[in-house]
């Protein structure tokens, strides 16, 4: 099949790339940049494993064509810190113990990002609710609650 | 040690952990290496099947590279979860069942074909093309094991003709007593029978394994098998392969809670590698690990209780049918070991019980966190409420009564060296409000009916003495004080590596910042068995305590030459070897350790310390859990308001590790009670719950509104520190616990797991018209 | 199994004209693509296996405004779930609505994933559907001849059926305008909040004092498409409403439905849950009737 071009931002780089119109915003991210932070598990948009930011918005790279993203601004867990500076969201997630296996926590933290964006004090229901579409197999979420507040509160 | 800890009960995160964050920590499905394969497998479509494959029209296929089947194989039988690890009481190996590739079709999802392409999308083509190449020939299937122990059953392996590979007895220690007069003494005899149920690790990361063959005929191997040692050995057997020119390398690992104890798609992946002489780089999708990783072993259980009036328990059977699979696996082990934790749990002067494994035309069973724990406390701490409930008692006062000791006979045979199961049940129940609680509705409504229930458990650190126990551990001192700790216990997400930093800071007298770990490969480290049977924190803890406290002498006697000291004056702290005496007279670790390195005198030396460590002792953690639930009688949902897990894992190496495991333990345990039901198509034998859509595990709001860990915090004599195991406590007792809460709030109970909201609103309407 | 997607020829249209013309080309063969949400996963399991497909996102007509007019209001076929949740327009005049997607879990779904995709999907659990039938809401298909309006309860033929042609793209969501004293409700029972329904049921009620003037009930995953519960609205509609008729109501709807057995629940829980979802959502529309 033919190749198609592909311009897109990733955490502020701007990219043009030829992609197979089939591949997914996940295997061009993984497989053809190397960001291989960005997870995928399920592959059917129920874990969260594979969240990116979509022009800030938390969307699934498993389940979204490459294509798809043309002209748009992804940021992927690389892009969250800065300058060398781990961003209060990671710093949170470190100091509290909220990651196990940190298989997970890509998404998780993206998903964090978007909802302090939204939302800068979030209550313990309104993090937990916005994690819903995100799985975590090792911590019962009750650390990753509690690194949100903290990175909300910091 | 009196001295007040620097290192050890500490909130720590561990170094790696920054990796986790950023993104940069590399999984097995993260790595590329230079020209790699891409592999893929084959699944059984069948239950039960002959079949033979036409590769011709796969091999055409532009990009690939090779197409192998059974005929392709070694033919060497092996045992996915190592059979070289035998049950030390009774010797008994697991069987060698499977080949790389299947012979013949034992489940749906048995592979029986792989390629290797030049990328994914050619290799997925290459099978596509191969599912329509293949003949079978159907043969007639059992799924459940009760109907494949039955007369005239399909055979599934010639060798064992009736299905029944293995039968298991309990261990001396257990088998006590007289059953028939332990009953006919009892005041009240409870009996039921129980469905254990399959439950899938759920790990995220799915099943992956990147494999080369180098010139010199190396092979590395890229694994997230937590038992890397052992694997290794098994991979030699497999392949005729000498261990010497195999390295198994375990990057991070995202999550396992037991499916990492197998080799999976490895076996296949290095088969590939061998015929391509190219890395071969095989990742699963979710749907492949769903159907085809051996998951929580199910089991049928048959559990009868005899008590005395004032709740002393006096007799006690366990009965179980155990369902194997189309390979058996750990399964073997599985019914034997739910017959020790369930016996070894209780005081109980008479018991028995017995295990029947069968093969099955179904996936395999493995082990799950607590392997047998949760399964056996299901029953038994279900049957424990029953009769008190029958009896008038508060649960919390009869279990009380029937707790172990110090000193008496452990699960394991040995004496417990510690237990403060007494501290768990107390401490509990104050933080779930018991006495308000138990009984009274507190907080209902007419529709919505709350109640509190509880639950115990005693596990082991380690699995001394039924299993093989050996770990090993090396300290090397670098020349700026810091050290490195060389290990390989597997760390699936445990923070094990900073757990056993935390230790060797201790015992060197230098931060944890100065302790960097190095981990993951078979060639660079010592035997350590792996990381299984809560283990790592109790065994490898010692190797590295010891291995620390090696490594800390030859500091003391480098030091005691340059201060001019015996080394018995000196100690160390924040990095610094002072004389006891006279603590101004001191000198650097670092200035020691470099003036050790760089020897200009002629007397160069690495300060290090090597530590091997098998214990003949273990210690049991205990734990105890309560929950307080709302059920909507009007659905039969349930909705875990509160839960509070009380622990006993000895002294807590550091506690924000331990409350973490805790926290993960009750999400599984909700989800082994409430949610996850593994479900086949009976007409087929497929699995019908292949993904996280079908099979579900509790998200963030499916959780208890509060979470609650209490540690107890108090040290074992024997463990590293006074620590125990603490990693499959986690989720033992959560299940019944939650039963029996929904048994105070409504009446009803169900003796299948999961606990459907059909099954209690089934239970709610017969009882109402009763 | 598979973890690739097959190739496939991938076409974005500037028009409606060229999306439907490229549609009447490839017929059978080809799949719209507007979020990727349900299609992706599918087509990676070899559920589907489209030659061609066929981009919505940059059609210059489509677009994802969502607005009142003169009849009532509009989603347009773009916008995602997520910001018809958070509409303001939606949560004071179409609550049942809000109330249905809020009760989808995942965020990412919903920021993704549209009402109309979620529609076209055709499965009879769906949280909009219910709604969007109680809301009475029509559905503008535009085809190579024309556009077209199809009222919701005529657009489900089975599951994953519905009455839009090969070449027919949905362009928008009409909602009338609601009465005065108008409320609805929507509630499901799952195994899991992130798990589709096992049952769910909403209802759009219209009082006049005290006498239900008009009234919409809704069931799903109780039949091969989201049900009407016609026999329990005439139960309601023009008698005065207290809780012995919801009763009642919700009595004739559980009556009406004839649900299976799968993984996720048994036919005789999802009658008897009817009964409970239906009387909810009947009492919860009551009272914000008053609001």
């Amino acid at each position: 099949m033919k190749k198609e071009i592909l311009n897109f931002k990733v955490n502020g780089t701007p990219y043009e790339i030829e992609v197979e119109p089939q591949m997914t915003l996940n295997e061009v991210l993984r497989e053809q940049l190397n960001l291989t932070g960005t997870k995928i598990s399920c592959a059917e948009g129920e874990c969260g494993a594979c969240t990116v930011l979509v022009d800030g918005k938390p969307e699934l790279s498993c389940s979204m064509l490459a294509l798809a993203a043309r002209d748009k601004d992804i940021t992927t867990i690389e892009g969250l810190a800065k300058d060398g500076e781990l961003h209060k969201i990671q710093k949170g997630f470190i100091e509290k113990g909220a990651i196990q296996c940190g298989f997970c926590s890509p998404g998780m933290m993206l998903m964090i990002k978007a909802l302090l964006d939204e939302n800068p004090n979030p209550t313990k229901e309104e993090i937990t609710a916005y994690i819903a579409g995100n799985l975590c197999r090792c911590t019962g979420y009750v650390k990753i609650i509690d690194a949100a507040k903290a990175a909300a509160e910091a | 040690m009196n001295k007040e800890f620097t290192a050890v009960g500490k909130r720590i995160t561990q170094k790696d952990v920054v990796l986790k964050a950023t993104g940069e920590a590399i999984f097995v499905p993260d790595v590329k290496l230079q020209g790699q394969l891409w592999g893929k497998i084959l699944h059984s479509k069948y239950a039960h099947a002959k079949f033979t494959i036409d590769k011709t029209r796969a091999l055409a296929l532009p990009g690939v590279v090779c197409v192998i089947t059974y005929e392709d194989t070694p033919k060497i039988p092996y045992c996915r979860s190592f059979r070289d690890m035998p049950m030390t009481a009774s010797g008994q190996l697991q069987h060698s069942d499977e080949f790389i590739l299947a012979d013949k079709a034992r489940f749906v999802g048995d592979p029986i074909a792989a390629v290797a392409a030049v990328d994914e999308k050619t290799a997925e083509a290459a099978i596509e093309l191969l599912e329509a190449d293949v003949k079978y020939e159907v043969l007639p299937f059992v799924i459940d094991p009760r109907d494949a122990l039955k007369p005239g059953a399909p055979v599934i392996h010639d060798y064992s003709p009736n299905n029944n590979p293995v039968n298991s007895t309990p261990p001396p220690w257990l088998a006590i007593g007289d059953l028939e007069k332990g009953f006919a003494e009892s005041d009240l005899v409870v009996e039921d029978n129980f469905y254990c149920s399959r439950q899938i690790q759920s790990h995220l990361e799915t099943q992956s394994c990147c494999a080369t063959v180098d010139s010199n005929n190396k092979i590395t191997v890229y694994s997230p098998n937590q038992l890397a040692h052992p694997f290794r050995r098994e991979l030699g057997k497999m392949f005729n392969h000498p261990v010497g020119k195999i390295n198994v390398v375990t990057p991070y690992v995202g999550g396992s809670f037991g499916c990492r104890l197998s080799c999976h798609t490895e076996p296949i992946c290095v088969m590939l590698a061998l015929k391509t002489r190219k890395p071969v780089k095989l990742v699963n999708s979710k749907e492949e690990d769903f159907t085809t990783i051996d998951a929580r072993t199910p089991h049928y259980l048959h559990a009868k209780l005899g008590l005395k009036k004032d709740g002393t328990l006096h007799a006690m059977e366990l009965n179980v049918t155990t369902w194997g699979g189309g390979y058996v696996s750990r399964a073997m082990l599985a019914g034997g070991i739910m017959l020790i934790w369930g016996l070894g749990h209780y005081r109980c002067p008479n018991m028995n019980g017995s295990c029947k494994l069968a093969y099955t035309n179904t996936p395999l069973g493995g082990a799950m966190r607590g392997f047998g724990n949760p399964e056996v406390m299901w029953g038994i701490d279900q049957l424990m409420d029953r009769a008190c409930v029958e009896l008038g008692l508060d649960p919390v006062e009869m279990t009380l009564k029937n707790t172990k000791h110090a000193g008496e006979t452990c699960n394991t045979g040995l004496p417990i060296e510690s237990t403060y199961i007494d501290d768990c049940i107390n401490e509990g129940a104050k933080a779930i409000g018991w006495k308000e609680k138990r009984g009274k509705n507190k907080g209902g409504t007419k529709t919505l009916k709350r109640g509190v229930g509880m639950s115990t458990m005693t596990h082991c650190s380690g699995a001394w003495p039924l299993l093989l126990e050996h770990s090993g551990a090396i300290i090397k001192f670098n020349e700026d004080g810091s050290a490195n700790l060389i290990i390989n216990p597997g760390s699936p997400g445990t923070h094990i590596y900073g757990s056993l930093s935390q230790v060797a800071a201790e015992v060197l007298g230098i931060s944890v910042d100065d302790i960097y770990v190095v981990a993951g490969e078979t060639e660079k480290t010592l035997f350590d068995l792996g990381s299984h049977a809560s283990r790592s924190m109790y065994v490898t803890g010692h190797a590295v305590r010891i291995a620390a406290e090696e490594a800390r002498k030859e500091l003391l006697a480098y030091a005691a030459k340059m201060l001019a000291e015996t080394p018995d004056d000196l100690d160390i702290k924040d990095g610094q070897v002072f004389v006891k005496a006279n603590p101004g007279k001191k000198i650097s670790v670092a200035k020691v350790s470099a003036t050790a390195i760089y020897g200009a005198r002629g007397d160069g030396h690495t300060i290090s310390g090597k530590g091997c460590f098998v214990p003949h002792h273990n210690s049991p953690p205990t734990a105890a859990y309560f929950a307080e639930v709302e059920v909507d009688t009007e659905t039969g949902v349930t909705k875990v308001l509160n839960f509070v897990s009380a622990v006993d894992c000895g002294k807590a190496i550091n506690p924000m590790t331990v409350e973490g495991q805790c926290e993960g333990g009750v999400q599984q345990g909700l989800g082994y009670g409430l949610t996850e039901d593994y479900v086949f198509n009976p007409a087929t034998g497929a699995t019908a719950t292949g993904n996280f859509t079908t099979y579900k595990i509790p998200g963030a709001p499916d959780m208890p509104l509060e979470t609650k860990i209490i540690i107890i915090d108090k040290p074992d004599p024997k463990g590293p520190f006074g620590a125990k195991g603490v990693g499959e406590p986690g989720l033992v007792g959560i299940a019944p616990a939650i039963m029996n809460a929904i048994h105070d709030a409504v009446g009803v109970r169900v003796t299948d797991l999961p606990i459907k909201p059909e099954a209690i609103l089934k239970a709610l309407k017969e009882k109402a018209s009763k | 199994m598979f973890r690739t997607l097959k190739p496939f020829e991938y076409l974005e249209p500037k028009s409606l004209e060229e999306a439907t013309g490229a549609l009447s080309k490839c017929g059978t063969e080809a799949k719209v693509y507007a979020a990727g949400v349900d299609l992706v996963p599918r087509m990676r399991k070899r559920i589907i296996a489209p030659k061609c497909i066929v981009n919505l996102q940059r059609i210059d007509e489509m677009d994802d405004v969502i607005a009142s007019n003169k009849d009532g209001a509009r989603i347009g076929a773009l916008a995602s779930l997520r910001s018809i949740e958070l509409s303001a327009l939606i949560k004071e005049r179409y609550f049942v609505l809000h109330e249905a997607i809020a009760s989808i879990a995942s965020i990412q779904v919903k920021t993704q994933g549209t009402a109309v995709g979620n529609l076209c999907v055709a499965t009879p659990a769906s949280d909009v559907a219910p709604a969007l039938f109680v809301l009475d809401a029509k559905i503008k298909a535009v085809g190579p001849s024309g556009e077209r309006l199809i009222p919701i309860d005529e657009f489900y033929l089975g599951v994953g059926k519905t009455v839009l042609g090969p070449n027919e793209i949905i362009t928008e969501i009409l909602l009338p305008k609601a009465p005065a004293n108008t409320g609805g409700g929507f509630a499901k029972l799952v195994r899991t909040v992130s798990d589709i329904a096992k049952v769910n049921a909403a209802a759009e009620l219209t009082m006049e004092k005290g006498v239900c003037k008009e009234v919409r009930i809704a069931v799903g995953s109780v039949a091969p498409t989201v049900l009407r519960m016609k026999k329990a609205e005439d139960v309601l509609r023009g008698n005065k409403i207290d809780q012995n008729l919801i009763e009642k109501a919700a009595s004739a709807a559980a009556d009406a439905v004839k649900p299976i057995t799968d993984i996720r629940s048994t036919a005789e829980y999802r009658k008897d849950t009817t009964k409970v979802l239906v009387k909810r959502v009947l009492e919860k529309a009551l009272e914000r009737t008053k609001a």
